[in-house]
């Protein structure tokens, strides 16, 4: 039990490192950036090839894989947002540009073999693969009964300093109060002088440097690298984390990927491995019933 | 008696927005239900009309109960209401949204459809013609009806509005502020509609902050401010009521206001023009820090600006001045860069308005305080000003100027760690103008700084607004309250429908007696 | 090219050798009129593969069980998926824009997930199997079609239409005008929950299995369905359909592309998207879920003063 509560806190800050990215995007823009999952997996598809493929040191490798991840941020932006901004689209536009930008990247990662034009990105086509043993040091403690492998453990450090250093940012800093002031009112921004493009692109940036670092660790500690592990794995829990913690809200993410970590660990142990996935999109499907702003969102009220 | 309220009560967290309020209309009457704004009358209406809940009181149409009743109950019982910011059903035709007003005396024609029978196709013919008629009735011709309606002018979806409200066939008619935004003639057009449907027997409630429509047609008028019934009588009554003229039109600062203006309901639009012949000798600074040229603003069909030019020299307060609507926000947002002109020119010491960035705008030292005060809510009023730097950082003295701008408005400084939005409204404009401060302006644009404001608050604004003046910065100033605003304008430029209709200095406007009747108060 | 070649050279040939294909479109458009429902009434709902989930293991179940003829299992599935969109629309039609969105997504999931992979008598993650088609789909399914597709377009034509219409372009204005917004949501949503099931009814027969996968009953569903109405256009019922045929077919019209078919779709949606956000059929934009502070770049709607 005690090792399930361990791999519950270990997967919720998966969960909650990338519904961070998430729900960043969805605070400033109201947009659900259906890309962000294939920017997980690219994440971790890059920094694979890069070790693997490219022989270069995991540390190198991640750094140029998160980069590769922020790039991509930029591309949502101006191929998938902007486009559709300047022409005063309604949101669901978005919704189908982002899927059309995730349905790209999956697709090249899938058709990447030795002989493709992707094999500079991957060359395991559809195939899930695992970082070598050794890429990474990986002790493994005894404790009790508790197994710990660094790996694992090591997320939820990396995690929490992360959240931290975000919140920081958000709360106390010049920029973070311009990007809160660009989600609450974005023309009041710019009468403020604040360049609101600029704005959303440095949220885009932020949002999937975060999303492709957790996706580096969810290969590293999963041992599960695929083109379909952003699509598996963490799109539809991504939404349901941030519904949780109340869309747009990144204490709320936070909460809310621990949350469905344990409950889902939970319902693993207690009603076992088939109900665990339904039992997390039962709970979001009442919670927005119930709540529908979320834990810590706050109720919008039209004017009339 | 038709509408009965007993002791209406509305709050939004602690502000009571309706406080108590007991009013009557009788069967066949217009009644006028007037003040200034923010006293609860959009508030009302939305509660007696089933948009926000009775929190007390209770509400009859004749014999039926409306207290707890959803909106589309209260409609299909015979109250059909406008709304004071349009809410038409853009993309449909303006015949289409008369059709869907007649929902609730429609026959359901869902299995008739089915079956395309041709009993529904004479249905639906008589129906048409019926929406036809209804047009017709408020003024708007044929070949509007295929037009969508918002590529309607502004005044035609008013009356558009009103349509699709008597294609209900109403007991009552609620109008919210129907001729908002309209221009002198515009209002007489809409005064004669509201007194034709009252003579063909359709009883009216009429909202309106501006007296002189509401003086010229309602038989009886009922005065809110703060929530409260300050006063319930005939126009005259009213309007020589002493609570009513302070609590509408504030006090004038050292000008005496005696009467409501408007009550004496004269044709304005031609006062205007001829005022605009005797007034013209505005003398524009040869040296100007702003140059409007020939500024022309659309959005799609509807033409806001129309060639509007005029100059703002350094250390003058100039004015906009003209009703609602009548295009003066539109030219600030088109100074600050949020709209693009379709023509003309505006430069601000050297930089191309229409073509630079909002951002760029700002750092260059042209900074609005935009209407409605637009200040973070969900940010402290700290968090607020410091943000408020943003475009010209300088290290340590940043944190000065901070505290300066804390020192003028001590308010601020007392609340600097409650969140924006629990401030009164006062206490945000003052916010909103200390953030302006901030950004170091060389030009500061003043979006309506007293509306919706008590007025101890209103005094308080424009003393500081003079101080601002004092200190060396360039302001210009649009406001409704053209009393006030004459009173520190060096110069005043009056804007109706698009256009600079005359302009002049401050004081010769505001003994211009048209200028008086037509814009003073709201 | 030569699949769209044999199209016309030889229509016939083209008929016999691509009958689940022409089969699929005909299930994809009553699945994509069943979407435009929702939409035409302003709700951004994704739950229509759980209907269809509901519709095919009705029939399937009944078929195996109870070996009832096609027709009445078809129509068991049909009402039975109705009666969920009462069941789930009671509690998620007063979620808006992409709340609402996400709560079907949670149903759907919860659905298949939950309750299909851990019932038994579903056959779980294996799906069942049964037998295909007993009446020559291809001819029942095309007829389908355009029986829906016409009483949908007659539906937006009367009384219901013309609320849904004013529901979707502004909820205030409709209650304003004696319309009941909530009850008219949930007829449509109703109504789309029948299509719905009808359609995974039918599609569960073009197989031999029913097996409950992401591509099937899953969120990949729900988004293709949703292209299906945002690229084809949802402001007339003829929009989803070209939607479901345009992305039924992707596949053949990138057929050159090899190996690169899904990279050459995903740029083909996204440059359909960015170039005619209002989507390829009809003229007027889709005004669901604007908020009111969405950054215009050029102009901001027309404010008085």
């Amino acid at each position: 039990m005690d090792q399930q509560i361990v791999n519950a806190i270990f997967i919720g800050s998966i969960y909650a490192l990338f519904a961070v990215g998430y729900t960043l995007v969805f605070g400033i823009l109201d947009i659900l950036n259906l890309a962000h999952s294939a920017v997980f997996m690219l994440g971790a598809a890059l920094t694979y090839s890069l070790v693997v493929n490219h022989g270069q040191p995991f540390a190198v490798a991640c750094i140029l894989g998160i980069a590769a991840s922020a790039f991509m941020g930029l591309v949502i932006e101006y191929v998938c947002l902007r486009p559709l901004r300047r022409r005063q689209a309604p949101p669901i536009a978005a919704l189908i540009s982002t899927i059309g930008l995730a349905l790209v990247i999956v697709a090249a990662i899938e058709q990447g073999t030795s002989s493709s034009i992707f094999s500079w990105l991957w060359v395991d086509g559809a195939n899930s693969v695992a970082f070598p043993a050794g890429t990474v040091p990986n002790p493994i403690w005894h404790i009790g009964d508790l197994t710990l492998e660094a790996s694992k453990v090591a997320i939820i450090p990396i995690t929490i300093a992360l959240m931290l250093v975000l919140g920081y940012v958000m709360r106390y800093t010049q920029v973070g109060r311009g990007l809160r002031a660009v989600a609450e009112n974005p023309r009041a921004a710019r009468l403020m002088g604040l360049d609101v493009d600029r704005m959303i692109s440095l949220t885009l940036v932020i949002s999937s440097a975060l999303g492709g670092l957790a996706g580096i660790m969810f290969g590293v500690a999963l041992g599960d690298i695929s083109p379909y592990i952003g699509r598996d794995n963490v799109e539809v829990r991504g939404l349901a984390v941030i519904v949780l913690g109340g869309m747009g809200s990144i204490p709320g993410a936070v909460i809310g990927g621990y949350l469905l970590g344990v409950v889902e660990v939970l319902t693993l142990v207690t009603l076992g491995s088939g109900a665990s996935g339904g039992v997390a999109f039962a709970a979001l499907f009442l919670m927005l019933v119930l709540r529908p702003q979320g834990l810590f969102g706050t109720r919008l009220r039209e004017r009339i | 008696m038709l509408l009965r309220l007993v002791d209406v009560q509305r709050h939004f967290g602690g502000v009571r927005a309706v406080d108590g309020v007991s009013l009557e209309v009788n069967q066949g009457s217009i009644q006028g239900l007037i003040g200034p704004n923010g006293a609860g009358k959009t508030t009302l209406v939305n509660v007696v009309t089933g948009y926000a809940r009775f929190q007390g009181g209770r509400a009859w149409l004749e014999s039926d109960e409306l207290t707890g009743l959803p909106a589309h109950r209260i409609a299909s019982l015979g109250i059909a209401r406008t709304f004071q910011n349009i809410r038409l059903f853009k993309d449909l035709t303006a015949i289409e949204n008369v059709l869907i007003g007649m929902h609730t005396r429609r026959r359901d024609d869902t299995l008739a459809q089915l079956a395309t029978l041709p009993l529904f196709r004479s249905d639906e013919r008589s129906r048409i013609k019926d929406a036809y008629a209804l047009l017709e009735s408020v003024g708007l011709p044929h070949s509007v009806g295929t037009r969508h309606a918002a590529t309607l002018p502004y005044g035609d979806q008013r009356r558009l509005e009103i349509a699709r409200a008597l294609a209900l066939r109403p007991r009552l008619l609620i109008l919210d502020e129907p001729a908002a935004g309209m221009n002198p003639a515009e209002k007489q057009g809409m005064r004669e509609l509201i007194e034709r449907l009252n003579a063909e027997g359709l009883t009216i409630l009429l909202i309106d902050h501006d007296m002189r429509l509401v003086m010229g047609v309602c038989k009886r008028v009922a005065v809110l401010n703060f929530g409260k019934k300050i006063a319930d009588g005939t126009p005259d009554e009213v309007s020589t009521d002493a609570g009513v003229i302070k609590a509408y039109l504030g006090t004038g600062g050292d000008r005496e206001v005696t009467s409501a203006p408007g009550a004496s309901g004269v044709d304005e639009a031609t006062e205007v023009e001829e005022a605009a012949v005797t007034s013209r000798a505005a003398r524009e600074p040869d040296k100007a820090i702003l140059d409007v040229e020939d500024l022309t603003v659309s959005y799609g069909a509807v033409v806001a600006v129309r060639g509007v030019s005029f100059r703002v020299a350094a250390g003058e307060v100039v004015a906009l001045i003209g009703a609602n609507g009548a295009g003066k926000s539109t030219i600030l947002n088109t100074l600050s860069g949020l709209i693009r002109p379709e023509s003309g020119t505006a430069t601000f010491d050297g930089l191309d308005l229409a073509n630079a960035k909002a951002s760029a705008i700002v750092r260059h030292g042209l900074v609005q305080v935009p209407e409605g005060r637009e200040i973070l809510a969900r940010q402290t009023v700290l968090e607020n000003l410091e943000l408020a730097t943003w475009a010209r950082r300088d290290g340590a003295a940043t944190r000065k100027r901070i505290e300066d701008v804390m020192k003028r408005f001590p308010i601020l400084g007392e609340r600097r760690a409650l969140s924006a939005g629990s401030l009164s409204g006062g206490e945000q404009q003052m916010l909103a103008i200390a953030r302006g401060l901030l950004a170091r302006p060389r030009l500061l644009l003043l979006d309506e700084p007293s509306l919706g404001l008590a007025p101890q608050m209103v005094d308080e604004v424009f003393r500081a607004i003079e101080e601002i003046h004092k200190e060396g910065t360039t302001i210009l100033l649009v406001e409704q309250n053209a009393l006030r605003a004459l009173g520190v304008a060096d110069r005043a430029y009056v804007i109706e429908t698009g256009r600079i209709l005359l302009s002049g200095s401050g004081d010769d406007l505001l003994h211009n007696p048209a200028v008086r009747r037509a814009y003073l108060g709201g | 090219m030569d699949f769209f070649f044999n199209l016309f050279s030889d229509p016939v040939g083209f008929w016999n050798s691509h009958t689940l294909l022409i089969s699929q479109i005909g299930i994809n458009g009553i699945i994509a009129t069943s979407m435009f429902l929702v939409l035409y009434s302003g709700q951004l709902s994704l739950a229509a593969p759980g209907f269809m989930a509901v519709g095919a293991y009705t029939s399937v179940l009944m078929e195996l069980y109870w070996h009832t003829p096609f027709a009445v299992n078809i129509a068991a599935g049909t009402l039975l998926a109705a009666l969920g969109g009462l069941l789930v629309g009671l509690p998620v039609l007063r979620l808006r824009g992409v709340f609402l969105a996400i709560a079907t997504i949670g149903f759907i999931e919860a659905l298949r997930l939950g309750v299909i992979l851990n019932v038994p008598i579903t056959g779980e993650g294996l799906g069942l199997k049964h037998a295909a088609d007993p009446l020559g789909g291809v001819p029942i399914i095309l007829v389908s079609l355009v029986v829906t597709v016409f009483l949908v377009w007659r539906l937006t034509k009367g009384r219901l239409g013309s609320a849904w219409s004013a529901i979707r372009q502004d909820e205030i204005a409709a209650l304003s005008q004696g319309i009941n917004v909530a009850q008219y949501k949930m007829i449509a949503f109703v109504f789309s929950a029948l299509l719905a099931g009808y359609g995974g009814a039918l599609e569960a027969h073009l197989t031999f299995i029913v097996a409950p996968g992401d591509e099937q009953y899953g969120v990949t569903r729900a988004v293709q369905i949703l292209t299906f109405a945002v690229l084809g256009g949802s402001g007339f019922v003829l929009g989803p359909l070209a939607g479901a045929l345009i992305v039924t077919l992707l596949p053949y019209i990138f057929l050159q592309a090899g190996p690169y078919i899904n990279v050459f779709s995903g740029i083909f949606l996204i440059a359909v998207i960015v170039f005619r956000p209002q989507g390829i059929v009809g003229r007027g934009g889709l005004a669901i879920v604007r908020p009111a502070w969405w950054p215009r770049a050029r102009a901001r709607a027309p404010s008085p003063g």
